[in-house]
């Protein structure tokens, strides 16, 4: 197998020829469906080069290098701002979970190659009007239905599922028993009869949500993935299932550096910035979380490498980087006064303070919010117990609305 | 220098922590803070007999000639015990300084004697609030020293310190060996750090580098002292942390254990945060020593490790309630402890403007 190093150095050449064509700046100016279509070739371009599908099995199109020539790989492609990001959901989860559970290889492979090309995208639908970290407290309803079964219901907060070809979804599948157990887990068609997406824009205008209606959608029971009432379990297993996800000291926002140019430049009072203690402040801050984060993700690397399990510690990345991406922002802007009122819409979250600034709340909530992290911390790390759970074990169809 | 631990440096961490907690006595250094003057003096037999004194020693000085993790390990576990003797990380400052100097006369002097555990060494740098100041007041004429060095935590019992001074407008760091007439007793909320000024009236003292090397080595010397004592407050904070964890589970209040409350859980869950991020820091830090970024990485960890114990004590005592705020349950050891380790060094106010003077430099992570 190409060594880690010997891999990272093919993939920091081959992710700077493509920035011509690929990069931030090619991208600007470009309408969502002429983003989108880049982005496809951008992907097709990654699977020639042998760089999509980096630590999945060959025998499905991967290349079956390791999860960390995988994240090698991403740490490079990372700061050039490339249009893969409608791919990330479609490549992360719903593949490796088809890869793990469904039996005909045969399709699996077509569809992994495809995706991986950026023919195919996928989406993951699991969150709902009535509860995104509440997970399990989902209303989806799955009937069988023949020898299949039939969908009726409403997704929220769907990334990507209006270009989506395919999507995983999580059902009610039996109401009388506790919340946890009556869930089963299916893959289904995009384009399927009675699925209807309503993208909608967020407040930093990207249209990237949908909210999905599934109306007596039917499904053969070949597309239940894991056993019926397991759906929880497959649930968790897919939010589990990326171990290798490069993380992001600067909370995929401006970096430090940036923000030190940027106060030299600005004055405060008829000084520049830099000279002011309290940017001095911000920014000797900012800078110890962020080395801090990327310690822990340099030692969670080389210990992966050697073999070991990293330490629990990998889970404070998107609290911490999020946050202080969050403060950065809104310090950038009071830095700017008056003149820090004016929107670009054109500009984006990494070189742009108010796109940050307006994008960053999302990530405060997507992917788990604050405060599930924070419990995550709790109850896993420290061992703190449970929040009071008033649902626990009664039945979903008993639990007070 | 890699930024995993290896067995040998694991093993040094377990056993230190267990030789210290084999000796903790919590009465015992709740009547240090009362005096001034007096230290653990038990504990210090034991750093002593474990060869920790040894550490920063190069081994043609009888010492161990072990690195700055090593020190850092050890320092952490002095600071989850609050330890009651201060003189490892001032020991560890007055070697490298001596080994940074040209003057192989008082390297065979002293290093031997501070390895052995017989002899205390600090470094007098600082002068007002400033650790470092450009242009030091004190004055080194005809190989005498004249002026005040500020607070000196160990300098109650030190035995010989490397002091920064002025020598006609040319930095120098030069050896002098301290008596009582030269200390100035302080009086501290955290008394077990044994704080003196010095004050200098014409005492005889060698110089051991000079010019642009002095300032080289005493900059790295502090930065140094900083990444050791970075690992101690984080000691320090993990320690605080865990004892506002056990007290949360075992105190119950409107029958839960308080626990449960995410007041009390993510304020917990937030200190666990800051802990990883100061270790994170630190061990960082004593990776790029030597290299040109380490000044830069001492300042990230001296102040992740400042806010992380800062931060902890603080929330653990409020996590206590009542009980916290009492002389005997000790968590105010902790209290003092963040504020005097915060303090002693240049406060964090002296480390964000040299973290980003060191960007301004042109240094980049």
């Amino acid at each position: 197998m190409i060594d880690l190093d010997t891999f990272r150095q093919q993939a920091r050449e081959w992710t700077l020829s493509m920035v011509p064509e690929f990069g931030r700046e090619a991208r600007r100016g470009l309408t969502d469906e002429e983003d989108l279509a880049l982005g496809r070739r951008y992907m097709a371009k990654k699977y020639e080069a042998g760089f999509a599908g980096v630590h999945m099995p060959e025998e499905f199109g991967g290349r079956g290098l390791t999860g960390l020539h995988k994240l090698a790989f991403d740490q490079e492609e990372m700061p050039h701002g490339f249009p893969s990001g409608y791919f990330g959901i479609s490549l992360g989860m719903p593949i490796p979970i088809i890869m793990k559970f469904c039996e005909d290889k045969a399709w699996v492979r077509e569809r992994v190659v495809a995706a991986l090309k950026g023919e195919e995208i996928w989406c993951q639908l699991f969150s709902e009007p009535s509860g995104g970290s509440d997970l399990a407290g989902l209303r989806m309803k799955a009937e069988e239905d023949g020898n299949g079964w039939k969908l009726n219901g409403q997704k929220l907060w769907t990334s990507h599922a209006h270009i989506a070809d395919y999507g995983i979804i999580v059902a009610r599948s039996d109401p009388t028993v506790p919340k946890h157990k009556g869930l089963t887990y299916f893959w289904v068609d995009m384009h399927a009869e009675g699925v209807t997406c309503k993208p909608f824009k967020l407040l930093d205008k990207e249209v990237v949500c949908n909210e999905v209606f599934f109306d007596d959608v039917k499904l053969t029971d070949g597309q239940r993935i894991g056993p019926v009432g397991g759906g929880f379990g497959v649930a968790m297993a897919t939010l589990m299932i990326e171990r290798y996800v490069a993380g992001d000291a600067d909370g995929f926002g401006p970096t430090i550096p940036f923000f030190v140019d940027f106060a030299r430049e600005v004055e405060v009072n008829g000084r520049p910035a830099i000279e002011d203690g309290r940017i001095r402040s911000a920014i000797a801050r900012n800078f110890a979380l962020r080395n801090g984060l990327n310690s822990i993700r340099d030692r969670a690397f080389l210990m992966m490498e050697a073999g070991m399990e990293p330490g629990p510690e990998g889970s404070l990345s998107k609290l911490i980087s999020v946050r202080s991406r969050q403060k950065l922002s809104e310090l950038a802007i009071d830095l700017k006064g008056s003149e820090g009122l004016a929107y670009d819409p054109e500009a984006t979250s990494k070189e742009d303070w108010v796109a940050s600034w307006l994008s960053v709340p999302t990530g405060r909530i997507a992917g788990g919010a604050d405060e599930m992290l924070l419990n995550t911390i709790a109850e896993r790390i420290l061992g703190l117990p449970q929040d009071h759970r008033p649902d626990k074990g009664v039945p979903f169809n008993q639990i007070p609305a | 220098m890699t930024i995993l631990y290896d067995e040998a440096q694991e093993a040094i961490a377990v056993e230190a922590r267990r030789v210290l907690d084999a000796q903790y006595d919590l009465q015992r250094l709740l009547d240090l803070v009362d005096v001034t003057g007096k230290h653990d003096e038990r504990l210090w037999q034991t750093a002593v007999e474990q060869g920790w004194t040894a550490l920063p020693v190069p081994e043609a000085h009888g010492g161990l000639g072990l690195g700055l993790l090593e020190m850092g390990l050890i320092a952490q576990s002095l600071g989850a015990v609050t330890a009651g003797a201060p003189f490892l990380t001032g020991n560890d400052a007055f070697v490298q300084l001596l080994l940074a100097g040209n003057d192989e006369a008082s390297r065979e002097a002293w290093l031997p004697k501070v390895a052995a555990g017989e002899a205390i060494g600090v470094a007098a740098l600082g002068e007002g609030n400033s650790p470092l100041p450009p242009t030091p007041a004190v004055t080194f004429t005809d190989g005498r020293l004249s002026g005040a060095k500020s607070a000196i935590a160990g300098a109650l019992q030190a035995n010989a310190g490397i002091v920064w001074a002025s020598s006609v407008g040319t930095p120098v760091l030069a050896l002098v060996e301290i008596d009582d007439t030269m200390r100035r007793p302080i009086d501290s909320f955290d008394n077990a750090r044994l704080y003196a000024g010095l004050v200098f009236d014409g005492a005889s003292a060698r110089v051991i580098l000079e010019g642009d090397a002095a300032l080289a080595a005493a900059r790295n010397a502090l930065a140094r002292t900083a990444v050791v004592t970075a690992y101690e407050q984080t000691g320090g904070a993990e320690q605080a942390m865990k004892i506002a964890r056990d007290y949360a589970l075992e105190r119950k209040a409107f029958g839960q254990p308080i626990a449960a409350f995410q007041s009390i859980k993510h304020r917990i869950a937030e200190i666990y945060g800051l802990v990883e991020l100061a270790r994170a820091n630190c061990i960082d830090a004593a990776a790029n020593v030597g290299t040109p970024q380490f000044v830069l990485k001492a300042c990230a960890a001296r102040l992740a490790a400042s806010d992380a114990y800062d931060t902890a004590a603080r929330d653990a005592v409020q996590i206590h309630g009542g009980i916290g705020v009492t002389w005997q349950l000790g968590l105010h050891l902790h209290m003092r402890r963040a504020r005097s380790l915060s303090a002693e060094l240049g406060s964090p106010l002296f480390w964000e403007g040299l973290l980003v003077s060191e960007i301004e430099a042109g240094v980049s992570a």
